[in-house]
């Protein structure tokens, strides 16, 4: 129901042009080179590639006056939903404009017209091998070295995702390393398969249903209550997109969702986690559109809008941003000896993304390379020595772009460093 | 008819493949939108082409194409006004954004824009370095050139006056491709000045509603900026909870109640003649509603508004005014203590306001007027005060006849934006119908027009629009213009006078 276009209509028609949504919310502009905030609008310029052109698409899909045509496709696939439209935008009105973008990528693929055949190709290995990169199945949990010694059976269930899993070894070290640091038991499973972000945020509901249905039965036979993450798109996978397609809120979902940030920052405060290692580096934060401003609880609304757009029943408005996982980062992060946080002109809510989101990084890789280089410029303009970020696709984005652009800079996920500070 | 394939391929020969496309999906995003989406694009249609010059030279070059395959093409920015919709077929649309070159020159104090930058780009590099702009309150996303030569007003008009005086040297492309150079530039290389020499043609860029690219394309202008106080402009907060925090030491906020229009205009003067005040304007209790509901959905704002109307203790009208220590702290206290003193004098209370700000440094919030839902209406007079009084007791006449199926206001004030110390003003009247009443709104604008009820600028009720002797004849002046300027009607036709269509039954088109 929530990826319904025509569920939508009444938030594509509310659309006034008014362009807000391309500008980081105005109060926090620092200058002209970082006041614009939608990628595809930044490196694109026409209207199309951006939240208003694609409203007007909605409605003519709508209302059967467009078909999908190439330009459409490229500029729906190469948004990466990072979701700064939907903040931005929610900061005056109430339109949902994400979810018409996401509705419109379901009504791209319910036509035939979509997704891209990279997205296919990524569908065919999660159902064959349960991860996006087609590796078998049976390496999924290779990233255990002997000094880690997850539970038989615990509360937590540690759902490393297919990047820490099978690309990014030394985020799931450091995340289990922190968790035993902390004595926190936690459990990993042989039976995770892919989250599935990637076929929600390319419109492929129907197999995108099918992973959210397997992974919570795997979850519910594990007989875990808490799902703890290392990976922002599998957060808000597990936190927001299940239970939107399952036609439930986050709150009467059977388990309770943690990013290893939120964790970490309730140790040190509990005393938990101390850090006495110093680590003399000036570094930035960047925020994961998924952990941060994509992170809100999903809410379910489903009535009529009346006369003034007043819904019936009252709807609860999601805004998007406020309730997003910002300040435990930093505050882990300031707690380190040695380390100096610098913000860039583009933070928390206001976040450029770094790319990757949606699969653009799969089918535009040269679009998603110079939107993570677009960041670099960002943190290089504070004088920062490292980024640190809290996904795994955040920190493949920026190795690659630092390693393209041949800048001196260190990129690390959070974990790597509370781990280095620890060990 | 269709573009010809030749005049495709000489516009991508200039901008190259990447910055054009006819593409349909592309075409249906360049048209319909604007704040007065729904009412007054019911009959535009997608452009032909979007196509992004790069440079004045480039807009030279599209202009000469579209003269020579006799195209009509418009001049866009940021498109929040529904002036620059095509509403005849295959218009070149050419979006300016890619032009965003912004050079400041502190010691002379002017900046030189180019279309493609906004308010939020211009205002955040002039706080750092201790200047300022002002910012319209339909957002700091505009277009600081567009901005400029259509009306050119914001809060801080109070004090820094009006927009299109203070536009200097300018680069203009004429509708058959000429580059026209004003000012220091028509003889320099410098933006420095506005006027002459020769005929002053920037008077054309001037005015209540511009030309609203129908007289071509401006590709740079030098506009003034001022020195400002130091201090810290802090911003705080997570969306949609963010604000500006301000330096209380040489800024202040101030709500002044007055209990009558006639003693809130006369209180406005005073202020002007005191030459105190960064900004003086009235709130209307509309737009109070609207501030504080953003966040909370329409129900909840119809829910309040109903509660306010049905409350018989709604007398005062509160005037907002910020005070400035603009040259010392010393000068902020002055200006507080005259402010009591005019609000004492004309009987009025004042309360001092949080030293934040949403809407005016960094304009952030104007928008929300959206949320409430239905169609926006909104009608804008510029005039001086006192004349206001008359207008508004006018409007609220006619907006009497007309609720509903207006949205009942209560017979509330309109905005006052009080600006050059009280010598002008800005009148705005809000109001708003709903989707399922346009029909009736409609039936209603024919029987003003049968009745010859001129309501002014309306952003909804075109052909009651005033024209001719009740404006001045300024419509004639300005089509005269444009068949000399653009003899083959192509620079975003019909503008700038566009008068209202009628079938055959007298309804508009």
């Amino acid at each position: 129901m929530a990826l319904q276009l025509e569920n939508l209509r009444h938030d594509a028609n509310s659309c006034i042009r008014c362009s807000m949504c391309k500008f980081v919310d105005m109060v926090w502009t620092q200058s002209a080179r970082f006041a614009r905030q939608c990628p595809i609008n930044v490196r694109y310029k026409f209207n199309l590639y951006s939240a208003p052109g694609l409203m007007a698409c909605a409605r003519a899909i709508m209302d059967g006056h467009l078909e999908f045509t190439p330009k459409l496709l490229d500029a729906l696939y190469k948004c990466t939903l990072c979701g700064a439209c939907d903040v931005r935008c929610k900061r005056n009105l109430d339109p949902e404009i994400l979810s018409v973008i996401e509705a419109l990528k379901a009504r791209a693929v319910e036509s035939g017209k979509g997704p891209l055949p990279e997205h296919t190709k990524i569908a065919e290995n999660i159902a064959k091998n349960n991860n996006r990169y087609g590796l078998p199945h049976e390496s999924r949990l290779k990233w255990i070295t002997n000094d880690i010694k997850p539970s038989k059976k615990a509360d937590i269930l540690f759902f490393v995702g297919c990047a820490a899993s099978y690309a990014h070894h030394e985020i799931a070290r450091s995340t289990a390393k922190i968790l035993m640091h902390s004595k926190t038991d936690f459990m990993v499973s042989r039976e995770e398969s892919c989250c599935g972000y990637l076929l929600y945020a390319t419109g492929q509901v129907d197999a995108f249903k099918k992973q959210a249905e397997r992974n919570i039965d795997m979850v519910s036979k594990s007989g875990a209550t808490t799902i703890l993450l290392s990976c922002a798109e599998g957060y808000k996978t597990w936190k927001v997109d299940y239970p939107k397609v399952l036609g439930k809120e986050t709150a009467n979902m059977p388990y309770k969702v943690i990013h290893i940030v939120e964790h970490m920052d309730q140790e040190v405060k509990k005393g938990s986690l101390k850090f006495n290692k110093s680590i003399p580096l000036k570094i930035t934060y960047h925020d994961p559109c998924n952990l941060g401003r994509l992170s809100e609880p999903w809410l379910v609304w489903e009535g009529t809008h009346e006369r003034y757009g007043v819904t019936n029943p009252p709807k609860t408005f999601r805004r998007d941003g406020h309730a997003g996982v910002y300040e435990q980062p930093r505050d882990i992060l300031k707690s380190i000896p040695g380390i100096e946080l610098l913000e860039m002109p583009r933070a928390r809510d206001n976040a450029w993304c770094c790319g990757a989101g949606a699969g653009v990084d799969a089918a535009f890789p040269e679009f998603a390379s110079w939107t993570a280089s677009e960041r670099l410029e960002e943190v290089i303009s504070i004088g920062a020595e490292a980024i640190v970020t809290s996904c795994p696709a955040c920190k493949d984005m920026f190795q690659k772009a630092v390693q393209s652009c041949g800048i001196k800079l260190k990129v690390y996920d959070i974990t790597e460093i509370i781990n280095e500070v620890l060990s | 008819m269709s573009i010809p394939k030749e005049a495709y391929k000489a516009l991508e020969n200039i901008v190259g493949p990447e910055w054009i496309s006819d593409d349909p999906a592309a075409r249906i995003a360049d048209h319909k939108g604007g704040y007065a989406t729904g009412v007054v694009d019911d009959r535009t249609i997608p452009p032909g082409i979007c196509i992004q010059p790069g440079s004045g030279e480039e807009v030279q070059q599209i202009t000469k194409v579209a003269n020579r395959y006799k195209l009509p093409f418009i001049p866009t920015s940021t498109f929040f006004t529904s002036m620059c919709a095509p509403t005849v077929q295959d218009v070149i649309m050419m979006d300016l954004k890619r032009m965003d070159k912004l050079e400041i020159n502190e010691r002379d104090q002017y900046v030189i824009v180019e279309p493609g930058v906004s308010y939020s780009m211009l205002q955040s590099e002039l706080l750092k370095r201790g200047l300022l702009t002002f910012v319209p309150t339909c957002g700091a996303q505009a277009s600081v050139l567009a901005n400029h030569v259509h009306c050119g007003d914001a809060p801080f008009g109070w004090r820094m006056g009006l927009g299109y005086r203070r536009v200097l040297a300018t680069e203009w492309v004429l509708p058959n491709g000429e580059m026209l150079k004003l000012g220091s530039r028509s003889y320099l290389k410098e933006y420095f000045w506005g006027e002459g020499p020769g005929p002053d043609l920037k008077a054309l860029l001037r005015g209540n509603e511009g030309h609203e690219g129908g007289l071509g394309t401006i590709t740079k202008m030098a506009v003034k900026i001022f020195s400002f106080v130091p201090g810290k402009f802090t911003p705080k907060g997570i969306q949609p909870k963010t604000t500006l925090l301000l330096p209380e030491e040489r800024l202040k906020w101030f709500n002044c109640s007055l209990p009558s229009r006639e003693k809130a205009v006369d209180f406005m003067y005073e202020l002007g003649r005191c030459e105190i005040g960064l900004m003086v304007s009235t709130i209307p209790p509309l737009f109070r509603y609207v501030a504080r509901c953003r966040g909370l959905g329409p129900g909840e704002f119809w829910k309040r508004w109903k509660e306010y109307g049905e409350n018989p203790d709604r007398e005062a009208i509160d005037v907002r005014v910020m005070i400035i220590g603009w040259t010392s702290e010393k000068q902020l206290e002055y200006e507080e203590k005259v402010l009591k003193a005019v609000v004492e004098e004309y009987g009025g209370k004042m309360s001092a306001a949080p030293a934040r700000d949403e809407s005016n440094f960094l304009s952030a919030d104007a928008v929300c007027s959206w949320f409430i839902g239905g169609r926006f209406l909104s009608e804008v007079y510029f005039e001086s005060l006192d004349c206001g009084l008359h207008t508004e007791k006018d409007i609220r006449r006619i907006s009497k006849l007309r609720t509903p199926p207006l949205a009942d206001t209560w017979d509330t004030p309109m905005l006052w934006a009080a600006y050059e110390f009280g010598h002008n003003a800005k009148q705005e009247y809000l109001n708003y119908v709903d989707d399922s009443e346009v029909e009736a709104l409609r039936a209603h604008e024919q029987a003003c027009r049968e009745n010859d009820i001129k309501i002014g600028a309306s952003a909804i009720m075109e052909s009651t629009k005033m024209f001719g002797p009740y404006w001045h004849n300024y419509d004639k002046r300005m089509e005269e213009l444009k068949a000399i300027f653009d003899p083959n009607n192509l620079s975003n036709p019909p503008k700038p006078i566009e008068r209202p269509l009628f079938d055959e039954q007298g309804r508009t088109l």
